[in-house]
């Protein structure tokens, strides 16, 4: 629940919705100066301060900055005024509590009201979403800005979850806007070479994988999944054997027969890749579990299978069983220890797939 | 404190939230300065004893979210059997402060949400009309407000469950999931399972359209087995947990579904078995996403899943206790990797990690509610 999380909610989380921890880091910033009751601009404005109740709990040591900020957001809130100052105030609210919607609501109903470039709000977004990257209020307040901007501002998402993602090539929050610009305002074009310059920079990056099947499946230039299996499969084949004990490309194979099961299972390349790993006889477990799989869903194998499966047993006291997919789960249960139950459960649950 | 606490603005605490971008070192987990070899309880009830009195001023930015610090902190010391510590009464009382009231029945249809606030940043009181134009109820703060009325044993049919449920309706989108305040904000996961926990807990289902729900969950879950937050992102663990306990919740998945013929499940049980099973990492700890680092609070979100699918015996327990007890704060609390500073968040859910670890002394937990199994059957 928590960045990433919703508190969850995170969420966090997840759980719920919590904001990131961290008050708001302008990359440039106003000289604030003067606290805002010694300000002649908010001579006029009698603060509101929060009414914490006569027995509160949690209570939360405000530094005293913060709490003025605060007041002064109340008391401009509550009297809905819609000026140029409050607008400002809402920055340094902001500033204060990114994770506040409360004052990131009002901003919005500001921009309406002062008839705010959107293009400026944008640049204001821009100066803090590096060190603001995982808030989500941030990211919500910049969709509904550039709902408003519609296909024009396309460019510039794409252009700014790119920068997002050069620092940090995984952050949920850029993904998301990412898959939601291309599906509201288009731009899919280079979206596939976008992953595959991601996947080139990092094989091991889930979430790029997780965009190219996004890509594959949905955008309306490629033709949809089956369409594209071919071509996927001869790259996430070349991907697995570069880098056997990485969990990604395994998970995308099984994922380009999404409701073809029955194809997954007979197509050779599938067991292919099994056997070319297992025989390589390094960072086998993937190759192994897949072939479990394979054979709890009817797949024949033939003599080669079972020698490379045995040529994986070192014990000699101890004969493999002659089933099998009783054989790999006994291996499983010993090079994969951490699952080592798992895969016991998964012997004497056969043949029940995964 | 011998050293200073933890200031949100460091600059290490940037280098620190940005979780690895390429592949984690298969190598064996950091062997720190010298972790305590057990679990700490004391030692977290004062951690969250501490927060219940006063939460440093470097929590302030989490203001917003008031009630759900809150509910960690008085949920936890229910879960280290140290709710004595806490005044019942007044944290009711308090709590109840926070629900927005209509002033008439007319009102539940003006498309406000009358649940709970988060905090007192907006909620003023009704004007000279008698109307509250400022309601910002939200539901993530809804759920936090009921799970800790239920622990401090307050009967939920006193209060207007009706109102939040009428009004929690204007909340849900077309495509079945809820936004969480009715003035607008992101729509995902988080808040279908908000949603399910709120009409759970009320004992009452009018609150939402549960089949909408259902099939906005259904398309959350990716290809390798996990869900995501939303329909087309990327499997991860606090995504799966709200998937699966909503759908639990719901009464569309049965407890246990591993013992029983899973085959007829309207998710894809083994796949998804599968993908929690290898979220288990090397180091003993769980990630929230394949090839990322492991972080605390996954001991709950994945362990969670698995105990509601039954799956929960297959994992390593000695490996996830060694890895929790090396994010375990010499302060009380948890962080979220190994030798960081504690915060409230992730001192929750170490301690949900190890009630699921049957660690002794601590109350047993209700995985798809996320708090004590006594507080969610109304035992106190």
């Amino acid at each position: 629940m928590a960045n990433g999380h919703p508190s969850f909610l995170a969420l966090l989380f997840p759980p719920p919705a919590l904001g990131s921890y961290r008050t708001l880091k302008m990359e440039s910033d106003e000289p604030d100066g003067h606290s805002l009751s010694r300000r002649a601009e908010w001579c006029d404005v009698t603060p509101l301060p929060q009414d914490d109740g006569p027995n509160p709990v949690v209570p939360i040591a405000y530094k005293e900055e913060f709490r003025e900020t605060m007041d002064y957001f109340r008391a401009i809130y509550q009297a809905d005024e819609r000026s140029p100052r409050a607008f400002r105030l809402t920055r340094q609210a902001i500033v204060a509590n990114p994770g506040n919607y409360t004052v990131w609501h009002f901003r919005r109903l500001l921009l309406q009201t002062l008839n705010v470039d959107l293009y400026e709000e944008l640049d204001f977004l821009q100066q803090i979403a590096n060190s603001n990257s995982k808030n989500y209020q941030l990211w919500h307040h910049r969709r509904w800005v550039v709902e408003r901007l519609g296909i024009d501002a396309r460019a510039k998402e794409l252009q700014l979850t790119k920068k997002i993602l050069s620092l940090d090539a995984k952050n949920y929050h850029a993904w998301s806007h990412r898959q939601w610009v291309l599906q509201a305002l288009g731009g899919w074009e280079d979206e596939l070479d976008y992953c595959q310059q991601l996947l080139e920079e990092d094989i091991f990056n889930n979430s790029a994988w997780n965009q190219r099947y996004f890509v594959i499946t949905r955008s309306p230039f490629l033709g949809g999944l089956k369409a594209m299996r071919e071509s996927e499969v001869r790259y996430t084949v070349e991907a697995i054997l570069a880098k056997p004990e990485n969990e990604s490309p395994w998970r995308y194979l099984r994922g380009l027969y999404k409701d073809n099961i029955e194809v997954w299972v007979n197509d050779p390349q599938i067991s292919l890749v099994c056997l070319k790993v297992m025989n390589a006889k390094s960072n086998y477990v993937f190759a192994l579990s897949m072939l479990l799989d394979l054979l709890c869903h009817g797949f024949q194998p033939s003599e080669e299978f079972r020698d490379a499966v045995d040529a994986l047993w070192t014990s000699d006291n101890h004969p493999l069983d002659s089933d099998l997919a009783k054989a790999v789960c006994c291996i499983l249960e010993h090079v994969d220890s951490l699952r080592a139950s798992y895969w016991r459960w998964r012997k004497c649950k056969l043949p029940l797939a995964a | 404190m011998a050293t200073r606490g933890w200031y949100p603005t460091d600059s290490d605490v940037e280098e620190e939230d940005e979780d690895e971008t390429s592949s984690p070192s298969p190598s064996a987990l950091p062997s720190p300065s010298s972790p305590l070899p057990y679990f700490d309880r004391d030692r977290h009830v004062a951690f969250l004893e501490m927060m219940y009195n006063l939460i440093p001023h470097y929590y302030q930015s989490q203001e917003i979210n008031r009630l759900t610090l809150a509910f960690f902190t008085i949920s936890g010391l229910h879960l280290l059997q140290a709710l004595d510590r806490v005044d019942k009464d007044r944290v009711a009382n308090w709590v109840l402060s926070f629900q927005a009231h209509p002033q008439s029945k007319a009102e539940l249809k003006n498309g406000q949400f009358y649940g709970f606030h988060g905090s007192r940043t907006s909620q003023f009181p009704p004007d000279e009309n008698g109307l509250s134009p400022y309601n910002a109820g939200h539901l993530a703060s809804t759920y936090c407000a009921l799970a800790i009325l239920k622990t401090v044993g307050y009967n939920l049919l006193t209060i207007d469950k009706e109102s939040i449920l009428i009004s929690m309706r204007n909340l849900q989108q077309p495509d079945g999931s809820f936004m969480p305040l009715h003035v607008g904000a992101e729509t995902d996961l988080r808040f279908v399972y908000c949603a399910a926990a709120v009409c759970f807990m009320l004992e009452d289902w009018s609150g939402m359209d549960r089949e909408k729900a259902k099939e906005y969950i259904l398309n959350c879950q990716s290809y390798d087995g996990g869900f995501g937050l939303s329909p087309g992102s990327e499997s991860h663990g606090g995504g799966t947990y709200c998937a699966v306990a909503s759908l639990r919740l719901m009464g569309y998945i049965e407890d246990d579904l591993l013992s029983k013929n899973a085959s007829s499940s309207i998710i894809n049980v083994p796949l998804l078995l599968d993908w929690s099973m290898q979220r288990q990492a090397t180091d003993g700890g769980f990630q929230g996403r394949a090839n990322k680092a492991s972080d605390t609070c996954y001991a709950f979100w994945i362990g969670a899943v698995l105990r509601i699918l039954g799956g929960y015996k297959f994992i390593d327990k000695i490996a996830l206790r060694s890895f929790l007890l090396t994010c375990q704060s010499e302060f009380g609390g948890f962080s979220k990797y190994p030798e960081m500073q504690p915060d409230i968040y992730h001192s929750y859910y170490g301690c949900t990690a190890f009630s699921l670890l049957e660690e002794p002394g601590l109350n047993p937990l209700c995985a798809e509610l996320g708090m004590t199994d006594l507080a969610a059957l109304g035992i106190i």
